[in-house]
């Protein structure tokens, strides 16, 4: 049994390397409790969407859902299909996870978004890096990114509109992904991957509920694969 | 108290997805083309949500995509893939739209 007791300069570092994708979640954060508070929504309830959740962009699609009257089943039909796409997540991750033990391998998914997702799949900076450090370096990231979450939606429940519109803080979420997708572009495989992606979610946007998006993960994933064994195959 | 048991619910179920492989480990194994084809998840995922998201307002109804917005996302994606930094991104990406607006463009 290896040693997996807590491991500061991990966590530390996890801290450091999510604190500026967690940053962008503030504005939205901000925006999601606001939307509480002007519906008329249980703020404290509303707030429970937020540490039950963690799940920005299905919580805004459950809380608009809420304000329109739809039925708990749709609800939480939609809150799955925009989540489908974190089960992509949880495949790709699941052979760098087997190792871990099993009260981690059931505690990670919960802190499992989108830039924590960016984190842990990428190669370069965790690379050769013990078990015990590469656990701490997530649990770290995943503290940090809960946190502001937590915090963002409570201040935009309790103090209200403070986002001034004309600051264009929510423009933040986008540039976020273009830095998650520029940090992902590795290889010819991967750039093939985000234009098919692209195109399909283009094409598919006004499919209901985000199914769109799944189309274009699954499509986007299935035509970096094939230009992986293309590209072998000419190189050998 | 309905409200909190329908976001219980939603918890659950967007746990379920989270959780799905990773809980299972190795009592999972897909398929090797698969998995190999997994690892571009991420570039797939993150364009699939950015592109829209820059072209139109907010991802429902029609583009509404406004000039400057265009703009200054070109400008941030220069920048992360040239530097690699997510915060020079950001600060180069809000700069633009604020400067961009500011002129009337």
């Amino acid at each position: 049994m290896q040693d997996l007791s807590f491991d500061r300069r991990a966590a530390l570092d996890g801290i450091r390397t999510i604190a500026p994708l967690a940053v962008p979640g503030l504005p939205f954060g901000m925006v999601l409790g606001f939307l509480i508070r002007d519906e008329g929504i249980d703020r404290l309830a509303g707030w429970s969407s937020s540490w039950m959740m963690l799940a920005g962009a299905s919580q805004l699609a459950a809380l608009n859902l809420i304000t329109e009257g739809a039925s708990a089943l749709v609800i939480i039909m939609s809150v799955l299909l925009i989540n489908s796409r974190h089960a992509m997540y949880s495949a790709a991750l699941r052979p760098k996870f087997a190792e871990y033990p099993a009260w981690f391998r059931f505690a990670a998914p919960y802190l499992l978004i989108d830039q924590l997702f960016a984190v842990a799949s990428s190669a370069s900076e965790l690379e050769g890096s013990s078990l015990r450090y590469r656990m701490w370096h997530y649990l770290g990231a995943g503290a940090l990114i809960w946190t502001i979450w937590q915090v963002s939606v409570g201040l935009g429940i309790f103090l209200g509109d403070v986002v001034r519109e004309e600051w264009s803080l929510e423009f933040a979420v986008p540039l976020l992904f273009i830095g998650l997708l520029g940090l992902s572009l590795s290889n010819r495989p991967s750039i093939v991957a985000a234009i098919v992606a692209t195109i399909v979610a283009v094409a598919g946007r006004e499919m209901p509920q985000g199914s769109g998006l799944l189309l274009a993960i699954v499509l986007g994933v299935a035509a970096g694969g094939l230009a992986e064994t293309a590209t072998k195959r000419v190189s050998e | 108290m309905r409200l909190w048991l329908l976001f219980l619910a939603c918890g659950l179920v967007t746990y379920a997805t989270r959780a799905s492989f990773i809980a299972a480990g190795d009592r999972i194994r897909l398929p090797e083309a698969v998995e190999r084809a997994l690892r571009y998840v991420g570039p797939a995922a993150f364009a699939a949500i950015a592109i829209p998201l820059v072209l139109g307002g907010d991802g429902l109804s029609e583009f509404s995509a406004d000039v400057p917005r265009i703009i200054a996302s070109l400008a941030a994606g220069l920048v992360i893939l040239r530097w690699r930094s997510i915060p020079y991104s950001l600060v180069v990406g809000m700069c633009s739209l604020w400067l961009l607006d500011w002129i009337g463009l």
